[in-house]
């Protein structure tokens, strides 16, 4: 009888083991690593979670999600991944900028994704031209998360002071768009605005104070290019001088302060252009505006108080005539160590619809990646988003090479010579051009 | 008269006395051993390894930590970093820095706080001593974070706010002074250092050394010139070897500072410059050769740095056996 009962008992815990496994073999771990500055950026993670049970069951299997969001330095966050793929700790999903494709596919850390990008529908409908930024070698290797657009933030509240009116204040994005107001008119009320004494010296132009994505778009308003038709980096002195004449100008003559590169983002640049009333044109994202409003202007008021006293236009047009901005997304990367590639682009996808982009693009004011999105409800009605969508059409993007970094540190260093007058715009190009041939060698074509 | 001849040794003798030696050889290397195993894994085989880095192209574009694979470029990161127009100012720079911090606070001013503090009453010297520990003992985040608040530019910085209080004009200090907050802020950290030791040091010296120099009639600072000086010599010349290497590899506080600048590489120190290049970059791919490169640099610049300190101050006699055991 107890023998009996012991077999009945072992039977039942090998049933018990064998159902435990059939179980555990379609439970899959997801990892995904995104940064986010919350709490407006947290749909960058969150997002999966919602859509956690859909794609189960889709998919017919359990996943265990594991969300990790931070908001570290973009240097040591990079270098992270890089470091975890080595280690065979990479995270599934990772979320960066689109330029580390540049880096990361060459080094086989991430998968191209061309075959399987067709087998989700929810693709199809993404802005064409934000998957040019996501090309390398003739693939894709990556889904958008985002878009933006880095435009002029202007002072409505000082351009007031100034004497403009109402239209013209209302209609400058307008005829920026047009081309018709440029960026030498933009220097030119900046000027008139110190010589009137609406602001100080130094506050007319306030560019990023840190190196950054933003910079190159005096170099393309000027006709630079970084890539050549065959994807090989190239630099071209002429819009080089031009460009460091612009920056190194702006400072000679009052409108921007020579020590703004250095300036503290956090204590200086974002409660001072936040305010509306020092600076008069800020270059920057369209993320700053509900950092701003939650962080720096909520006690006058927020998003009101923003609409009121601050606008944002286009970069005006310099060399080219063509008014630009530059949209840096962050895009998902599957990493080549996912034991669950199929599994991590199923969620991907889940996520790429109107109602989950639109909860990021909304609570942080990036642009959308989605046609479909322009036609919500929720975005069109969107006061931010609906003023600067239009931004994507004059857009331009950082380059996916691996010399990038390289280029882009040298292109900053003539940068900061002209700005703190340490050579004039011609000896800063020699500066930045002599970088570049010494780090990238015959990696760079000078024209 | 025959010489007297010396006894020879027995051979069980002169086994035993092998013995002997080799004991003695063998407990001397076997306490050494746990200090050495550390030297060796610690610093010897990551050397190493940073030296063959820095003969490889390795990026993050192309990163792998097998040796094997990693691409052989010989001289050229090298190459690379004398052709750097500005290798010659970092280079500059950080002499600067090291030897600015080093003289002015690392051991001056450490070794007026310890002289002060143990000329005044004894807790009263103990409490000035804890306040000069606190920046020592402060995450370099917060530290830093407390100076850029308290210098930041009208309207933030709160001594810009005493300014306009006062009705005196506002400055942006530490972008107009880099150099002067970089070697303030290091060195109001390093102080505490030297002053630790040079404190034991004076607190050491036997009191009717001190009392003998008073009763001879010398002031205070004629003791101080005549009789804890030169008592103190060897921890003054430990401090200037030790924070001499210690500068120079130190840079946490600069990045959080000024991160090198403002301008063209105006405070990058030769350390600095290794991490941005090695370690941290904002668009990715770090070059982690070429960095290593720059890494090698200094630990050659610091190997030549100490041999030239250990022959200038003679520190074998410091760990001579005293002359009065000789005898």
């Amino acid at each position: 009888m107890i023998r009996k009962l012991c077999l009945t008992m072992l039977f039942a815990l090998l049933l018990g083991l064998l159902a435990g496994l059939a179980v555990a073999q379609d439970s899959v771990s997801i990892t995904v690593r995104c940064k986010a500055s919350p709490p407006e950026e947290d749909w960058r993670c969150n997002n999966f979670a919602e859509v956690e049970a859909e794609v189960e069951a889709d998919l017919g299997i359990d996943i265990d999600l594991n969300l990790i969001q931070d908001n570290a330095g973009w240097g040591d966050y990079k270098n992270e991944f890089v470091l975890a793929s080595e280690a065979g700790e990479a995270p599934d999903i990772i979320l960066s900028g689109h330029e580390d494709i540049g880096a990361w596919a060459p080094a086989g850390f991430i998968i191209p994704l061309d075959d399987v990008i067709p087998m989700h529908s929810e693709f199809d409908d993404i802005v064409p031209s934000l998957w040019d930024s996501h090309g390398y070698a003739g693939q894709i290797w990556g889904i958008p998360q985002d878009a933006e657009a880095r435009p002029i933030f202007y002072s409505k509240l000082l351009l007031r002071d100034l004497g403009w009116s109402e239209d013209d204040i209302e209609s400058l994005p307008e005829r920026v768009a047009a081309g018709e107001w440029t960026f030498a008119d933009m220097l030119a009320t900046a000027e008139a605005a110190i010589d009137e004494g609406v602001i100080d010296a130094g506050n007319g132009w306030w560019h990023r104070p840190s190196n950054g994505p933003d910079f190159l778009y005096y170099y393309f308003g000027h006709g630079g290019e970084v890539l050549d038709m065959e994807g090989n980096l190239v630099v071209d002195s002429d819009a080089l001088v031009a460009t460091y004449e612009l920056l190194g100008g702006a400072v000679a003559s009052g409108v921007m302060r020579s020590d703004i590169i250095g300036v503290d983002w956090n204590e200086v640049w974002h409660p001072t252009v936040a305010q509306a009333d020092t600076v008069l044109f800020a270059a920057g994202g369209t993320w700053n505006w509900p950092n701003w409003a939650i962080n720096y202007v909520a006690d006058k008021g927020g998003d009101e108080f923003l609409f009121e006293n601050i606008g944002l236009t286009l970069i005006p047009a310099m060399a080219t005539g063509n008014a630009i901005t530059l949209t840096h997304p962050l895009t998902y990367m599957i990493s080549s160590g996912s034991e669950n590639p199929d599994v991590a682009l199923a969620l991907i996808a889940a996520i790429t619809t109107p109602e989950h982009n639109n909860k990021h693009a909304i609570d942080s004011f990036h642009l959308g990646i989605l046609n479909a999105q322009l036609e919500s409800e929720a975005y069109a009605n969107n006061r931010l988003l609906s003023s600067a969508h239009y931004m994507l059409d004059h857009t331009t993007a950082l380059p996916n090479h691996p010399g990038w970094n390289a280029w882009s540190n040298a292109y900053f260093l003539g940068i900061q010579a002209v700005e703190t007058g340490e050579a004039d715009a011609a000896g800063a190009a020699d500066i930045a051009i002599a970088q570049m041939q010494n780090e990238l060698g015959d990696g760079i074509m000078v024209r | 008269m025959s010489e007297p001849v010396a006894k020879p040794k027995s051979s069980a003798a002169l086994v035993q006395s092998r013995r002997n030696a080799l004991r003695s050889y063998l407990g001397a290397y076997g306490f050494m051993a746990p200090a050495g195993v550390l030297v060796i894994i610690f610093f010897l085989i990551p050397v190493a390894i940073v030296l063959y880095l820095s003969v490889t192209n390795l990026a993050s574009s192309n990163f792998t930590s097998d040796l094997a694979k990693m691409e052989f470029i010989g001289l050229k990161n090298y190459q690379t970093l004398l052709n750097d127009q500005f290798a010659r100012k970092i280079f500059f720079n950080t002499i600067f820095y090291v030897l600015v911090t080093l003289s002015l606070f690392n051991v001056s001013l450490a070794l007026i706080v310890s002289l002060l503090t143990t000329h005044i009453d004894r807790s009263a010297g103990f409490v000035f001593r804890a306040l000069w520990i606190l920046p020592r003992i402060t995450s370099p985040v917060v530290y830093i974070l407390i100076w850029k608040r308290m210098m930041a530019e009208a309207p933030f910085g709160i001594l810009n706010q005493f300014n306009e209080f006062l009705g005196q004009p506002t400055y942006n200090y530490v972008a107009t002074n880099p150099w002067v907050f970089v070697v303030v802020v290091n060195g109001f950290i390093g102080v505490s250092f030297g002053m630790i030791i040079f404190t034991s040091a004076i607190e050491s010296i036997p009191k009717d050394l001190l009392n003998a120099s008073l009763v001879d009639g010398s002031s205070r600072m004629q003791r101080i010139r005549y009789v804890i000086l030169p008592l103190i010599r060897w921890p003054l010349l430990f401090v200037v070897t030790y924070q001499t290497l210690s500068l120079l590899t130190s840079f946490v506080e600069i990045q959080l500072l000024t991160d090198g600048g403002p301008g063209l590489y105006r405070t990058e120190v030769w350390s600095l410059t290794a991490y941005h290049r090695a370690l941290s970059n904002y668009f990715g791919n770090a070059q982690w050769g070429y960095g290593s490169a720059f890494a090698v640099l200094l630990v050659m610049i610091g190997v030549v740095l100490a041999v030239i300190y250990m022959r200038v101050f003679r520190f074998d006699e410091l760990v001579a056996e005293p002359r009065v055991e000789a005898l």
